[in-house]
């Protein structure tokens, strides 16, 4: 049994990195992935827990020169209902509607989703879509210090990203889409949300004269982790959205993904909801 | 046994101060150490919402929720809910449409459905399913559940 | 005031039919209500049980010594402490194992001062395991040299079934269609809200005090006793609140004599509460079955036969739940007019998991075959014949007074007209002829409607000698009523039914009427709330003592008031004259008056109702219910044929109820019975490899949510049933039975494939339209 020696909730954000740099801790934010994965054995607590949710500063949605920043204990609910959020990345709202359960939603911080980093993880695609960095902070000589790594670059494998053990993930950033920018994404049933995801797909990109330009996909549960879809974005880079196009992008994300057989869907399946997903939400913009 | 730390938070209007080990969950702390039975574990990873309480206004899974972030919070459980002996009107409209048999899952559905009406006086049957989705209940096929959320979200209107 | 109302009159209302509120609801509903999994005693330990988590091993060693040195722990036993002690259908089982079977198997179990200690010190037991090879499917139990599983059933077979009627060979010659096919019906569990729990406490004379949540008290008793070797007359049964049951709790599970054995060494009280994953994996299933079922029919669209092949993996021990060929060849034989079948049943022992008792108990499973073969031969005759489906239906439907090949008598059968409400209400000839139109259209959506039926029995089932039902009622001096009956509450709401009927008879309000039926040392003998049997058979208990209750009051009245008994009533609390209900006496008056008369009388009368039917002989041909029904249900569907999802948008449920007691109770039954056959059919199923549940968890097991209902459109057809109470029958699993096969079928009707395996996932169903178009 591991046992906790010491508990900390700090109020700012500089006590806390500076508390991590020490070394075995644990974070505990909203508790939904932490909690079941101890519970299950799947993690043990390090000797110090450290509840951040008592940041005060680390909630907030904001918009300045032309960067949104989401506090990484944001939670799931408070994104959906974020004024910023719908009026310039609706593509977020649409995945919060598709995310676990009301319940669930207004505990799961934006931040735990990210760090958790399952392949299955809901949030990580549209922020993915919208080309998002996270940012990383530090103890280092006394002072905070911040890294911005691109999310695309973040995940190593299932539970595996980048972050140190000493780093905090403070905050998502992402540049305000443009006003042409359409974002889609697309989740697999039945159940409207509380499913574990068999295959998540997010396209966003900016839609100028009939041609999608700046593309951006995404795709969730088909490989170790949540991953862009380089040949698709090639394929629609660009493009108009003809029959053509959008059936080659299909065939494209199905080589995007490498999916695995589990006991929630086959490869088979996986393959196959891909490229329905990818034809659905191009149909669904053009 | 993990360090323990001491709690202050409300609950149910009145104020608490509890000593807890600092890994206990939201859901232990009020099953087993403060004897307030009527939230119930029926799965501990969030998927089935038998232990829902509001926390701050908001309702959350008590099985997820660590009690040390209760701190200077405001909780309501279902036992927070009626007036005396006076049932709170969404008790007492799950009563009175033939929502609760077993009735295990129904503390958990009663304060998310409150919430619910709460948040949106205007409930539509199909937002009211949604924001049920994390209650599950294995006797009543939700059909009657609905019924007694819409009656009250009627009354309302 | 008795001054005043002397000249009053009271009309005659009834209570049967309204809409009665569940007297334990506010409570429930306040969260105040004490479940057994709520319950702490004093001086109570905690027991948690090893399980093997393997499915087929011999155990070398078991070193339990550092668990036993682990502060706060009492006690640790394994199956060297309890050598002798059985369990089960068969006696195959045992409440802790020398040997492992499957991965359920409790190998040592431990008592603590709390829930962490005891999950702390099973950890620090050590076992010694020799994995064999395993047996995970029914064919390869078959093997001539398959490792044998019990070691007393060395061909690895368990339970057998057999019925026969007529000539099949003559049968098939004259059929002019014969349908053959294999269905495949899988492991689903109950998920019951509130997980396991067993609460044991040893008195001083050495009576165990069992706190339980079985829906079966007094066959618990005998179940139990000799996994303990104790006497069935030294336990007693505690049935507090449970959190749901649905047939899980029908037999006695190793987790009780654990429990028990515990507190017995300990001398103190022994809680055992399973957690989720726990209960997912250490549960009873629904006994799954491979169906091979041949039919015939003529090309009038009259059926000629029934050969039903059942192969059912029975796993590592006999339960209740491998006895479901009982109610399996009923279907095979009374669904619709059948007059040659052929009925096999054989259980084979597998490494897998075990079943037991569940909702719909045998048909579920074979339903799902016989009316996907009806809507099968009601295609072919529609297309080949011109033969209305409906038409085709009725044709083969009984009629009242007729009797199946096995003598189940349908005194009252109303499936005709639970064939035509239905359709009629659904528009279904209409919308099947549509949507299988436009099944080969162009289009990504495709709607589909099916219909299903089938018959249950509902008037209880004999499977004992005696299907009877105990009751004692009683009254006091202010006209409160307090019955104590047999059968149990587990939240399907006998207690309202009863307080309802009893308060019929007494003319009393139902919220007077007190239920005692939770402790085996008060309650009189009943078999148990299954079979759909205990609003006719406590329902009919409850009302023949009322009966008893007010002649013993009219006869006081009658004296009193100088009339016969005949011409008074009971009704709003006041004894009346029948004919105008003129006031005569108020009832709590009269009732002190007889307690308080020299030769003093107070109202305690008792009943024990049996039905009148004939116990399930060895050769399965008696009427073994003393009612059958039949429900029909009309699915519209909506599949994406690309992601495979069926949306069950509505359901058109026609159900022969006899007649409404509690119109709220009967509404909420049909509809949590649908959710569950919903939950079979399309999402639920307990994934196995190599005998280890792969989805112990609500993640991974989908049980239906708020989203996933459909909308209800809920005829209730009134038989009147002469043996039920007030004319009822039971009704609580023909809503669980029937809509699998109805959304199978109307799955066919929107996409021409038809599933003989469910449950029908989205994967599933895109995988067979995608194969489909690819072939």
């Amino acid at each position: 049994m591991s046992e906790i020696e010491k508990y900390i909730a700090p109020e700012e954000v500089a006590e806390a990195v500076e508390a991590l740099g020490t070394g075995g801790v644990t974070i505990v934010a909203g508790g939904t992935d932490l909690t079941p994965q101890i519970n299950e054995g799947r993690c043990h607590y390090e000797p110090t827990l450290m509840n951040i949710q008592r940041i005060e500063e680390l909630n907030r949605i904001s918009l300045t020169d032309g960067e949104i920043r989401i506090g990484c204990l944001a939670t799931v609910s408070e994104i959906w209902y974020n004024d910023i959020i719908i009026e310039h990345a609706d593509i977020l709202c649409q995945t919060a509607n598709c995310f676990a359960s009301d319940q669930i939603r207004n505990a799961a911080t934006i931040g735990g989703n990210i760090c958790n980093a399952s392949p299955a993880g809901d949030m990580i695609i549209p922020l993915l879509v919208l080309g998002a960095s996270v940012e990383l902070a530090s103890w280092k000589e006394g002072a905070m210090e911040i890294r911005r790594e691109p999310l695309d670059k973040f995940f190593k494998g299932p539970g595996k990203t980048i972050r140190n053990e000493n780093e905090l993930l403070v905050a998502v950033i992402f540049d305000k889409p443009s006003a042409d920018f359409i974002g889609q994404f697309r989740k697999s049933g039945p159940r409207p949300a509380l499913e574990i995801s068999t295959v998540t797909v997010g396209i966003g990109g900016d839609l100028k004269d009939g041609k999608l330009e700046n593309v951006r996909v995404a795709f969730g549960a088909v490989g170790p982790t949540p991953l862009r879809g380089k040949a698709t974005e090639v394929a629609l880079e660009g493009q108009i959205l003809t029959e053509d196009i959008i059936s080659n992008a299909a065939a494209a994300a199905q080589k995007d993904a490498s999916p695995i057989d589990d006991i929630r869907a086959t490869t088979w399946y996986r393959n196959h909801l891909i490229a329905v997903f990818t034809e659905e939400l191009l149909n669904n913009v053009c | 046994m993990s360090v323990k730390t001491e709690l202050d938070f409300t609950l149910n209007g009145r104020p608490v101060n509890i000593e807890v080990p600092v890994d206990m969950t939201v859901l232990n702390l009020l099953r087993d150490a403060l004897d307030m039975k009527g939230t119930k574990y029926a799965c501990g990873e969030g998927e089935c919402g038998a232990c829902t309480i509001e926390v701050d206004g908001t309702t959350i899974n008590s099985c997820l929720m660590m009690a040390v972030d209760l701190q200077d919070r405001e909780v309501m459980t279902i036992e927070g809910m009626q007036t005396g002996h006076m049932l709170h009107p969404m008790q007492q409209s799950f009563v009175d449409h033939g929502a609760v048999q077993c009735g295990f899952c129904m503390p958990g559905m009663i304060v998310q459905a409150n919430y619910l009406v709460k948040k949106n006086p205007d409930l539509t049957r199909e937002e009211m399913k949604r924001g049920l989705e994390g209650n599950v209940c294995r006797c009543t096929g939700y059909t009657k559940v609905l019924d007694a959320v819409a009656a009250v979200v009627g009354a309302k209107g | 005031m008795s001054e005043q109302v002397a000249f009053q009159h009271i009309e005659k209302t009834s209570l049967i039919g309204k809409r009665i509120k569940k007297p334990d609801a506010p409570a429930k509903a306040m969260g105040k209500t004490r479940y057994i999994n709520d319950m702490v005693l004093p001086q109570m330990l905690y027991g948690k049980i090893l399980h093997a988590g393997r499915p087929h091993a011999e155990i070398i060693s078991i070193d339990t010594s550092e668990a036993e040195n682990l502060a706060g722990v009492h006690l640790v036993i394994t199956a060297k402490d309890t050598p002798e002690l059985r369990l089960g259908f068969v006696k195959d089982n045992a409440p802790l194992k020398d040997r492992v079977r499957c991965e359920r198997d409790e190998v040592a179990a431990v008592a603590a001062e709390s829930e962490a200690i005891a999950a702390a010190a099973i950890k620090l037991i050590k076992v010694d395991y020799k994995d064999l090879p395993g047996v995970f499917t029914v064919e390869d139990s078959q093997k001539k040299d398959a490792p044998v599983i019990q070691e007393h059933f060395p061909d690895n077979k368990s339970l057998k079934f057999e019925f026969k009627h007529g000539d099949l060979a003559e049968a098939e010659a004259k059929s002019d269609i014969i349908l053959d096919d294999v269905f495949n019906v899988h492991l689903v569990t109950h998920c019951c809200m509130g997980t396991s729990c067993a609460i044991a406490d040893f008195d001083h004379n050495g009576k165990l005090t069992i706190y339980s949540q079985t829906q079966y008290p007094y066959n618990y008793k005998m179940d139990l006793a000799p996994a303990l070797g104790i006497d069935a007359g030294d336990i007693r049964v505690i049935q507090p609140p449970t959190g749901g049951s649905f047939g899980a709790k029908l037999d006695v599970y190793p987790f009780e004599p654990v429990a028990a054995i515990l507190a017995q060494k300990t001398g103190r009280p022994v809680k055992i509460l399973f957690d989720r994953e726990e209960e997912f994996i250490n549960s009873p299933t629904r006994q799954p079955a491979s169906m091979h079922l041949r039919s015939g029919c003529t090309s009038d669209g009259i059926l000629t036969f029934r050969a039903a092949d059942v192969v059912m993996d029975n796993g590592a021990y006999t339960s209740w739940g491998a006895t479901v060929p009982v109610i399996m060849m009923r279907t095979t034989s009374g669904h619709y007019r059948v007059p040659v079948v052929d009925f096999k049943g054989q259980a084979y022992y597998t490494n897998n998991s075990y079943a037991g008792s569940f909702r719909g108990y045998g048909n579920v499973q074979m339903t799902y075959a016989t009316a996907q073969h009806m809507d099968m031969f009601a295609e072919r005759l529609a297309k080949d014949h011109d033969l209305d489906p409906i038409e085709f239906r009725l044709k083969n439907a009984q009629k009242s007074g007729e009797v199946t090949p096995q003598k189940s008598y349908l005194r009252e059968c109303a499936l005709a007209e639970c064939l035509t409400t239905a359709a009629e209400a659904s528009d279904y000839v209409a919308k099947l002829n549509k949507y299988a139109a436009e099944r080969e259209q162009k289009g990504r959506y495709k709607h589909g409607i099916g219909l299903a039926s089938s018959i249950h029995n509902a008037g209880g089932a004999k499977i004992h000698k005696s299907d009877g039902c105990g009751t004692i009622l009683k009254m006091d001096d202010y006209a409160r009523v307090t019955v104590i009956t047999g059968a149990s509450e587990i939240g399907q709401g006998i207690d309202a039914v009863i307080g309802q009927i009893v308060a019929e008879e007494l003319g009393v309000p139902p919220e007077h009427v007190t239920l005692v039926n939770n402790d085996s040392d008060l309650g009189p003998w009943d078999v148990g709330v299954h079979a759909s049997r205990t609003t006719f058979i406590a329902g009919n208990g409850a009302r023949r003592a009322a009966i008893k209750a007010k002649k013993q009051i009219l006869a006081a009245a009658s004296k009193q008031a100088n009339v016969t008994a005949e011409e008074l009533d009971l009704r709003g609390g006041y004894v009346v004259q029948d004919k105008d209900g003129a006031v005569v006496t108020r009832l709590d008056k009269m009732l002190r008056q007889m307690h308080f008369q020299p030769e003093p009388d107070v109202v305690m009368v008792s009943d024990y109702y049996e039905p009148n039917s004939e116990p399930e002989g060895r050769d399965h041909i008696s009427d073994h219910s003393a009612a059958y029904s039949h429900a029909v249900h009309i699915a519209e569907v909506v599949v994406d044929t690309l992601t495979g999802e069926v949306k069950v948008e509505k359901v058109t449920m026609a159900q022969d109820v006899g007649r409404v007691i509690n119109r709220m109770g009967l509404e909420a039954q049909m509809e949590g019975g649908l959710a569950f056959g919903l939950g079979f059919a399309l999402s639920e199923e307990m994934i196995f490899e190599e005998g280890r549940l792969k989805n112990p968890n609500f993640r991974d097991y989908k049980v239906p949510t708020a989203p996933e209902m459909p909308d209800l459109d809920i005829h209730f057809i009134e038989s009147d049933c002469e043996e039920g109470p007030y004319g009822a029958k039971g009704i609580a699993e023909l809503p669980t039975i029937v809509i699998a096969p109805a959304i199978a079928n109307a799955v066919y009707n929107a996409t021409g494939i038809r599933f003989f395996n469910p449950p029908m996932t989205p994967e599933k169903v895109a995988r067979a339209i995608w194969e489909k178009k690819n072939s």
